[in-house]
């Protein structure tokens, strides 16, 4: 009785939010049609589906998203790398971290696309400005974090290699670093989120390459094709989805131990 | 070995500037090859006592050496033969059980083949064969436990230094802990240095019970304790055992006493 009522209790978790989705799109389709909304202004999901199809049978998602996807992974691997190095130097090294220290607490809370006039002007509006741009800001969450994970490294673990051997350099580097690893990932989670918004945003501000799912929002925009925004953003939607269901994968792959913190 | 601590004092700076005096003068002779116990009321300086003997804390003054009596011009660093078994074990998450057991060797630079071939058949000795590539957090509390007793016995260190190890453990898992460690001391002769708050622990494992004081730490009482070895779980109903758990009872009893009125006290001061 009592399991046949959890399988079904189960079930229902699982039915009711596709429900919800199927639902809000079929009283949207209905609201469109019975009000005689233009398209132009609001167009029905149905119609935003063929020119999602009809997008991608042209090839013109698959080749801005491939643009887009490029600089994001571009400007993250730049700043993931200047970004952890930075902030691992500044937990082993006080005169680093004081050095440090207030450059990042003046330029951390600066809005980053205030920084767009000026990267034009030094940049231009090629590929080099939008993947610095997405660095710059990817880059402040990712050493904060750094910086805090491995200074919050739990004493008792350092006193415990100590004890068994491990010289300075040894507790550093298998200790410290590894204890930080939670810490580093939760700042690079953070880093991808403000990369992708980045991206996007230099792309429809002044790009001159004329590509990137920026590029196609602002276009479709333009020309009042309506469908076409919806379509592009439905793409960066389940995109964003998809590269955070990466991250959380990779996460478990790489630190598994985080699922048993709690444990202790 | 023995270690030998001489007028060990360590006082911890306060807040308000009032400072703490954790340890008084405390002067003991802790003979090789023995069982010693530390009993005493929390705060009494049991911890600080065993982690300035392993090297870990430096005291405000006073003196430890590691002596040995068949050569006694050799002194030896603090820490170079001694291997601490923590508290709260501090198992190193992220690795393995295997690589937690061999994280000693690995530092010395052992080959990772030696290293886990040696790891391995510890691990076995103590009951966790099979769980090499389990990550510590998913273990029980006990299994932790004897991976924490492997790691330290891997060193092979001649002092082992036990800071409550088994504090936290549920009662039925404690004294499978304590017939463990009693077989891994018959099998050894390592120096051990226990420390322990429960009076049943100490008289059970211990050759010898130093009974210490409240804050400030020192010596109320050393008991001799003449149960015959090996040891077992049912010695605790012989008329010796009795005896002599209600001498250490009546002296800690003072001490808990004492250290609980400090405490109010400070309270009150706040």
């Amino acid at each position: 009785m009592t399991r046949g009522k959890t399988t079904f209790g189960a079930v229902v978790e699982r039915a009711v939010p596709t429900m919800v989705i199927v639902g809000v799109l079929l009283a949207w389709e209905l609201f469109v049609r019975l009000r005689g909304i233009a398209p132009i202004y609001l167009p029905p999901p149905s119609t935003i589906a063929v020119y999602l199809f009809r997008m991608l049978a042209d090839g013109s998602i698959e080749f801005n998203l491939g643009v887009t996807l490029l600089r994001i992974f571009a400007g993250f691997a730049v700043a993931a790398l200047c970004g952890v190095t930075l902030g691992v130097l500044m937990g082993m090294s006080r005169i680093i971290a004081r050095i440090a220290d207030p450059w990042i607490a003046a330029l951390y809370p600066l809005p980053k696309i205030a920084l767009i006039p000026l990267l034009v002007i030094w940049l231009g509006t090629g590929e080099v400005y939008k993947i610095v741009i997405s660095a710059i800001t990817a880059f402040f969450p990712i050493v904060i974090s750094t910086y805090a994970g491995i200074r919050q490294t739990d004493h008792g673990l350092i006193k415990a290699a100590q004890d068994l051997g491990a010289n300075r350099r040894q507790i550093q580097l298998k200790i410290v670093v590894p204890a930080a690893i939670p810490s580093i990932f939760a700042g690079l989670h953070l880093g991808m989120g403000v990369t992708v918004i980045l991206v996007v945003a230099a792309e429809m501000i002044g790009s001159s390459s004329q590509s990137g799912m920026g590029f196609l929002l602002i276009q479709s925009g333009q020309v009042m094709e309506t469908e076409k925004v919806f379509a592009s953003l439905v793409v960066l939607a389940v995109v964003g989805a998809l590269i955070i269901k990466l991250q959380q994968w990779i996460d478990r792959k790489v630190a598994p131990w985080t699922a048993y913190r709690d444990e202790h | 070995m023995d270690v030998v601590v001489e007028e060990l004092t360590q006082v911890w700076p306060g807040r308000h500037g009032a400072s703490v005096v954790a340890l008084d003068r405390f002067s003991h002779r802790f003979a090789s090859r023995r069982f010693t116990c530390l009993l005493g009321p929390s705060g009494c300086g049991k911890s600080t006592l065993v982690q300035i003997v392993g090297g870990l804390e430096t005291a405000t003054s006073g003196h430890v050496r590691i002596a040995d009596p068949a050569r006694p011009g050799l002194s030896r660093p603090l820490g170079a033969d001694s291997v601490m078994v923590w508290q709260n074990l501090n198992l190193f998450p992220w690795r393995s059980v295997l690589d937690n057991v061999a994280f000693g060797l690995e530092m010395q630079g052992v080959s990772k083949s030696e290293r886990h071939e040696r790891a391995r058949a510890l691990l076995a000795s103590v009951g966790l064969g099979g769980f090499e590539w389990h990550l510590p957090g998913q273990l029980s509390g006990g299994m932790r436990q004897r991976v924490a007793l492997a790691r330290a016995l891997i060193m092979e260190r001649p002092i082992m230094l036990m800071d409550e190890p088994f504090g936290a453990l549920d009662a039925q898992t404690k004294i499978v802990m304590q017939e463990e460690l009693l077989r891994v001391f018959d099998q050894t002769h390592k120096t051990i240095i226990f420390v322990t708050h429960a009076i049943e622990e100490a008289i059970l494992l211990g050759d010898e019970v130093v009974v210490m004081t409240a804050r400030p730490g020192r010596i109320k009482e050393v008991l001799a304790v003449d149960l015959p070895r090996p040891r077992s779980l049912e010695m605790v109903n012989s008329k010796a055992f009795g005896a002599l758990f209600d001498r250490a009872f009546h002296l800690i009893r003072e001490e808990v006493m004492t250290s609980m009125a400090q405490q109010t006290m400070a309270l009150e001061a706040r």
